[in-house]
């Protein structure tokens, strides 16, 4: 019994790792979409974030200039979604698709030196007062700074949103431009805050991959889990709160991949790596039957995206 | 001037504010950012860019491997700009390419010994079959639970990739590889046909064929009338005896069959057997040509080629002149995203 109990919170608290950085993907995806605009470019953010970060904390070894460093990256690229949806008023899904695109290459073209490198990691909760916790001490050790940053976010997140005047705005132009409009302010300031914010937790989020969790940088690293967190702020229904939950389906289901294979279960790797991906799918399709009862929260502005090819 | 070449320069001041101006506009900002992207490397860079034109259309070699690449694409391009038909975003076409790949090899390896005229159609067979059911799932998903395609699409093409590696690492290794994780090598009844001893294999002839029929169908068919009015109202549709979901499913089974032939295109002529890395990269240039393309059929043909171009010159870049792959990504990000800028704010303008 005391086994399957230290076995289930281990593969809870790996789960809350290798769940961050798609949590922090999906906050700020959730906000981006609040205002009404959808960016599949948070895969190539993503990308761009770890390449850039796990560089500046290469060259520097410094490796909170490098979390820095891929914050800004995110948003810099997040900036040329901005610029074709804002002001040229091109499709999202298209324009999202390109950044992604144009994030991948750019992290595989001026990525290639770094490969192999050794850096600092960010260092976790071991042997500070965290340890000196009875029972739950040794789960709570292996936490690392992006792991809290990134959860501390949710209530900040939340109480901006929800109990802010700006939050208000910020919601309304994801309803209706109209309505921000009438009232005096200009949407498209709110949606263009939105996407650097976006930009912002997509750049953290690769940095969390690459500069703390892996402690490494590949190319295409990331593999999907942009995308995975796109579908998941569908899951979380636009909520911060609920992007926990949803993010940790990611995580389980990679936390349960990785334990599979180390009990030495009999199925491919390859069969089992596609649990991330289908997992996720599932539970969207699942949420899907919620969402067409009762809209279930979708921003009003962002149906009109989805039903638009051109 | 004289007023009789004045009605000349009239229609061409005319045709430069249409589309025409716009591409040349496009093509304009185009080349400059890529010769800006080989200068900030240190390049130099306009003997480098008469380089790629050289690597893509300098010879018939170059242009024969132009082609060779020149097929993935327009059949993935087509995978999307059909769907596109009824307003669906399908990302899927890489997916569908592996998930053909898959099952057309599973054919072969099913039909070994047969004879070729057994064995071609079989695998041709297959291969429509895997790329059919990978783009009729996100049609039942879209249809039945209304989940969006574009993001079910992206999710299945890493799902496809996995299964590919999965096979060919597992059960369907060939024992004699020496560890590297390769199906065996196809028989000569499963190499897809090749033109005047090169790599241009049928099919680019597919692909082609299929842009064709696939316009006149869309623009001269009942059915093809039928899209439009579902697409622009599902329900005006409906009352006409047209069936939104029913159509979902033709144009994601249609699309995903034709990138299904893509990939089994890859796998028995170019790399002779089922190997991981089949064909990265081509579902999503196939998704920017379709785009670049307007969704328009005939058009994708030509940008097709031109793209192809654009793979097999930095392929060879990549060997003379150690221009890294991932700059071919980059110049396509680029366009795309200049071709986007452009072409919406020619169309916001001409609407004011």
């Amino acid at each position: 019994m005391e086994y399957f109990t230290t076995e289930l919170l281990t593969l809870l608290f790996a789960a809350l790792r290798s769940a961050t950085p798609v949590l922090a993907v999906v906050l700020g995806e959730a906000m981006t979409q609040r205002s009404g605009v959808i960016n599949l470019g948070v895969e190539g953010q993503m990308l761009l974030g770890a390449m850039t970060g796990f560089a500046v904390a290469s060259v520097t070894g410094d490796p909170w200039l490098g979390v820095i460093a891929a914050c800004c990256a995110g948003i810099a690229l997040s900036m040329v979604h901005a610029i074709l949806v804002l002001g040229c008023g091109a499709n999202q899904i298209a324009s999202g698709v390109a950044v992604l695109i144009l994030g991948g290459g750019l992290s595989a073209y001026y990525g290639t030196p770094f490969v192999g490198d050794k850096i600092d990691a960010l260092g976790n909760l071991n042997h500070t007062f965290v340890s000196d916790i009875p029972l739950l001490g040794e789960f709570l050790g292996p936490i690392t700074p992006t792991v809290l940053i990134t959860l501390l976010a949710i209530p900040a997140i939340s109480i901006f949103l929800f109990r802010t005047r700006t939050g208000l705005r910020w919601r309304s132009t994801g309803e209706s431009q109209d309505i921000t409009r009438n009232l005096g302010h200009n949407p498209t300031y709110y949606q263009l805050a939105a996407i650097a914010f976006g930009g912002l937790m997509s750049g953290f989020a690769g940095a969390a991959l690459a500069v703390d969790y892996t402690a490494n940088w590949v190319e295409g690293m990331t593999a999907g889990r942009g995308l995975v967190a796109v579908g998941l702020v569908i899951v979380a229904r636009w909520n911060p709160w609920y992007a926990l939950p949803a993010a940790l389906l990611f995580g389980a289901s990679e936390a349960l991949n990785l334990k599979l294979q180390s009990w030495g279960v009999d199925i491919s790797p390859y069969l089992l790596a596609t649990l991330p991906y289908m997992i996720p799918l599932s539970v969207l399709m699942l949420s899907y039957r919620g969402l067409r009862a009762s809209g279930g929260g979708m921003p009003a502005g962002l149906r009109v995206v989805f039903q638009s090819a051109r | 001037m004289t007023s009789a070449t004045q009605p000349v320069v009239k229609l061409g001041l005319q045709l430069l504010r249409g589309p025409a101006g716009a591409v040349l506009v496009m093509t304009a900002i185009f080349v400059v950012a890529t010769l800006a992207f080989f200068a900030i490397n240190g390049r130099e860079a306009v003997s480098l860019f008469q380089e790629m034109v050289m690597g893509a259309f300098g010879d018939s070699y170059s242009f024969s491997e132009t082609l060779v690449k020149t097929a993935p694409i327009l059949l993935t391009a087509l995978a999307v700009a059909l769907p596109a038909r009824l307003g669906l975003i399908s990302v899927g076409g890489e997916g569908q390419l592996y998930l053909g790949a898959l099952f057309g090899t599973g054919a072969v390896l099913a039909a070994v010994d047969q004879p070729g005229w057994i064995l071609m159609p079989l695998m041709l067979a297959g291969s429509m079959a895997g790329g059919a059911l990978w783009g009729v799932i996100p049609g039942l998903l879209k249809t039945r639970l209304g989940v969006n395609e574009t993001i079910s699409t992206l999710l299945l093409n890493y799902v496809g990739i996995l299964l590919v590696s999965f096979v060919v690492h597992g059960p369907w290794k060939n024992p004699n590889s020496l560890g590297w994780p390769a199906t065996i090598e196809f028989p000569a009844g499963a190499i897809l046909p090749q033109f005047f001893d090169t790599r241009v294999h049928m099919g680019l002839v597919f692909g082609i064929v299929a842009a064709i029929v696939l316009h006149i169908l869309v623009t001269r068919s009942r059915w093809g009338l039928g899209l439009q009015v579902s697409r622009s109202n599902p329900r005006v549709g409906a009352t006409a005896g047209i069936s939104y979901e029913r159509n979902v499913l033709i144009v994601m089974a249609v699309g995903g069959l034709l990138a299904g032939l893509a990939g089994i295109a890859e796998a028995s002529v170019i790399q002779n057997r089922l190997q991981d890395g089949l064909a990265s990269g081509y579902g999503m240039t196939g998704f920017l040509v379709a785009w670049l393309a307007g969704q328009h059929f005939l058009r994708i043909i030509p940008l097709s080629v031109l793209m192809g171009g654009l793979l097999a010159s930095a392929d060879s870049l990549q060997l003379y002149a150690q221009l890294p792959k991932a700059s071919a990504d980059i110049l396509q990000a680029l366009l795309f995203i200049i071709v986007l800028a452009v072409a919406s704010l020619w169309a916001r303008r001409s609407n004011i």
